[in-house]
């Protein structure tokens, strides 16, 4: 198989990469953000969140992966018997941990004062939360999700160990088939994800920079 | 044996920095924006000497004196400790800083240190003396500068005062040839400037040889035996205090200390 | 449903992989704290092209998946050399070069908000760059990383993960072992992710313990990660 046959394979592993990578950013914010507002402004039970970042800290997500697929599968055959829902429901909680942190200093960086003044003008605390705090967070965590992004493609290659057929995976394929020659496929690989995380982090650091300049910060 | 401690010989130093013109948005040009600090300074220190430099803010004074000490590499000119040419290709510039001290503006001690630790580093490092005499020598700065009681403190720990004679004490630790002072006092408020000036003063008694900023008039009649005036880089005129305070040449140097001592009597 | 923690060859594996997943996340990380400590120097008084030698260094090892990082290197590099080099030799060479990366940022970030008036400081006393950044920066700028390298620790642990997907004996290949013995696997894992949690929690409040100890008076942590 020659250089540019190995080079398709591979590609037509990245539509599965990159969506498994977003699935999980996208769960990551849906339930990041509401665990970083509780760390910062319910503190009565803001160690349920502390206790939760710091499961997700300190056990792999292998484990993790390995644990919610073949261990939950035998029970609960919906919705663990799919291995791209325990992808993207594993990666995504871990990011959604990750992402509670960007966004717990990003909620710093807009201030006490914009959640007082929101509250001053007859808000309640969440939808003071929802109005005047959600909008203005994510300027402040643009360099943050960057490289929380990146993680996340790079971190998609363990879904290898559930069987997924994602760039990783293939590359592993094709060591494993060919006559011998390992270098082609995993320097090809890597090659892919390297162009994957390069230009995304860096696009949203620039977004944000300007977004910043607009809002005069 | 050279005649001069030290010496300055046409010294140059020009910054070039890019600044960003502001204007509209759409040309945020980028222009390359060039500032003479020191433009043609020579100047002569002999053993015992006290001169004092003084001057508008920004006029380049630091400057200057970074490029006597060599921690800034003058663009022309040449810097001479005793007979060695210190901007010669192949100077050895550590060596030649063992033998000058140096105090900040801004203190700049060593913040993982403790006093004690700051004034002995040097000593170990770089005079490589033995643990007990480097310390007994850090002591004895320490004690002469006043600060005996704060030995164990670390920087954030001390008043700004205490600091800055910290700041001295590793200067003189080393019993440098020349001791370089940079506005020692302009970061403290009027009761510590007074405790560093006393022990300047008591340094000055000492013989120390001494090139200081400072505007500290009071102090500069009692000690200096000639005062520098600065101004954009340059200097504008020279010669004893009482020059200055009776009746300076130069209307430049005229108008700034009618300013300056205003501000003093006021204070 | 815990039999396995009751077969002496199950402890046995067990024991064995948690010492691996250990030690060789001990090694990984030290070496990347040299590495990166000189490629932080580098990157700061380098010429422009050591710079950019780092900058390709630091975007490929950062840029794409440890998993493939080790493939490559335990598949390809014994081929290519000749030699036969021990596997475990080259992990623990790729989490290094790996780490490196990641550090290399650390250090220099720390490095930048102390190197201004700190080796100004260093060189009036007479002592030369080197023993500045020995002595001066390099105290500083570690106290203040610690924070940043406790995380990069619990990251690195958790990529050791993959090692028993290449056939080392690490926990993840102790319960891979296991699991070929026929017991409900759910118990396996659960306990097999509670001794990585044990580990790297316990390892973490260490550091943070050693951080508060070691902490320069009045110096605030300059960089909140
Ligand atoms: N590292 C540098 N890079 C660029 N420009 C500099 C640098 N250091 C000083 N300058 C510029 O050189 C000029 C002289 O600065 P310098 O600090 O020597 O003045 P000064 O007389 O000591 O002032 P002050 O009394 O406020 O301390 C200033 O315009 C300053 O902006
Ligand atoms: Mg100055």
């Amino acid at each position: 198989m020659d250089v540019w046959q190995q080079f398709i394979i591979l590609l037509e592993g990245v539509p599965l990469t990159l969506s498994i990578s977003i699935f999980s950013f996208l769960i990551g914010i849906v339930v990041g953000l509401p665990l970083a507002f509780i760390r910062v402004y319910e503190k009565e039970i803001s160690f349920v969140v502390d206790a939760y970042e710091k499961i997700f800290r300190g056990v792999p997500e292998i484990v993790l992966l390995l644990l919610f697929f073949f261990g939950l599968r035998p029970f609960f055959p919906f919705p663990f018997g799919n291995a791209f829902f325990v992808a993207c429901f594993v990666l995504g909680l871990r990011s959604a941990a990750n992402q509670s942190q960007i966004y717990r200093g990003a909620i710093r960086g807009v201030g006490d004062e914009q959640m007082i003044a929101g509250m001053s003008v007859g808000f309640s605390k969440w939808r003071a939360i929802w109005y005047i705090m959600i909008p203005q967070v994510f300027n402040f965590s643009t360099s943050g999700l960057g490289s929380e992004y990146a993680l996340l493609i790079k971190d998609s290659a363990y879904v290898y160990v559930i069987g997924l057929a994602e760039v990783m995976t293939r590359s592993l394929q094709l060591a494993k088939s060919g006559p011998g020659d390992y270098v082609t496929p995993f320097v090809l690989g890597a090659a892919i994800y390297i162009a994957l995380t390069f230009p995304f982090a860096f696009w949203l650091d620039k977004w944000g920079n300007k977004r910043k300049k607009k809002i005069g910060l | 044996m050279a005649d001069f401690v030290m010496e300055a010989r046409n010294v140059y130093k020009t910054y070039s920095i890019k600044k960003i013109k502001k204007g509209d948005a759409a040309c945020n040009v980028p222009v390359k924006h060039q500032v003479e600090a020191v433009k043609n300074v020579s100047l002569q220190i002999r053993k015992g000497d006290i001169k004092l430099i003084f001057g508008p803010s920004g006029s380049g004074k630091s400057t200057f004196l970074r490029c006597m000490a060599m921690l800034d590499i003058p663009d022309k000119g040449e810097i001479y400790l005793g007979d060695e040419c210190l901007t010669a290709p192949g100077a050895d510039l550590n060596k030649a800083r063992a033998r000058i001290g140096f105090v900040f503006q801004h203190i700049y001690l060593f913040r993982h240190l403790t006093a004690l630790g700051n004034v002995e580093l040097a000593l170990r490092q770089v005079l490589k003396l033995p643990k007990e005499e480097a310390r007994k020598r850090a002591l004895d700065a320490l004690n002469e500068v006043k600060v005996s009681d704060c030995i164990n403190k670390y920087p954030a720990q001390m008043s700004g005062g205490q600091a800055q004679r910290v700041g001295i004490a590793r200067a003189i630790a080393r019993n440098p040839d020349i001791i370089l002072l940079d506005e020692p006092t302009s970061a403290l408020d009027p009761e510590l400037t007074g405790e560093v000036i006393d022990t300047l003063r008591d340094l000055a008694k000492e013989g120390t040889t001494m090139l200081i900023v400072s505007h500290e008039m009071p102090f500069a009649r009692e000690v200096a035996e000639e005062m520098i005036f600065y101004d954009e880089g340059k200097v504008v005129e020279t010669g004893p205090p009482s020059l200055f305070f009776n009746a300076p040449n130069t209307d430049r140097a005229k108008q700034f200390m009618t300013r300056i001592i205003n501000r003093t009597t006021r204070e | 449903m815990l039999e396995f923690l009751f077969n002496p060859m199950h402890q046995g594996w067990i024991v064995q992989g948690l010492f691996l997943t250990v030690e060789i996340t001990l090694f990984g990380v030290l070496l990347g704290l040299g590495l990166g400590t000189l490629l932080a120097i580098g990157d700061i008084y380098g010429k422009k092209p050591v710079k950019a030698a780092i900058a390709v260094y630091v975007e490929i090892f950062r840029g794409s998946p440890l998993f493939v990082q080790l493939f490559l290197a335990v598949y390809t590099v014994p081929t290519i050399l000749n030699l036969q080099i021990d596997h475990a030799i080259l992990a623990f060479l790729v989490f290094g070069l790996n780490s490196a990366g990641y550090q290399k940022g650390y250090v220099k970030g720390a490095m930048e908000t102390i190197l201004d008036d700190q080796m100004q400081a260093g060189l009036s006393t007479g002592m030369s760059k080197i023993q500045t950044l020995r002595y001066v920066i390099l105290p500083q700028a570690y106290r203040i990383v610690i924070p940043s390298w406790t995380n990069e620790f619990c990251s690195l642990t958790k990529s050791t993960a993959t090692l028993g997907y290449l056939g080392f004996m690490d926990l993840v290949g102790a319960g891979l072992a296991i699991k070929g013995s026929n017991y409900e696997i759910l118990p396996v894992w659960i306990v097999i992710g509670a001794i990585y949690f044990v580990w790297i929690t316990g390892f973490a409040k260490i550091m943070d313990v050693i951080y508060e100890k070691k902490r320069i008076p009045g110096v605030e942590l300059a960089m909140q990660s």
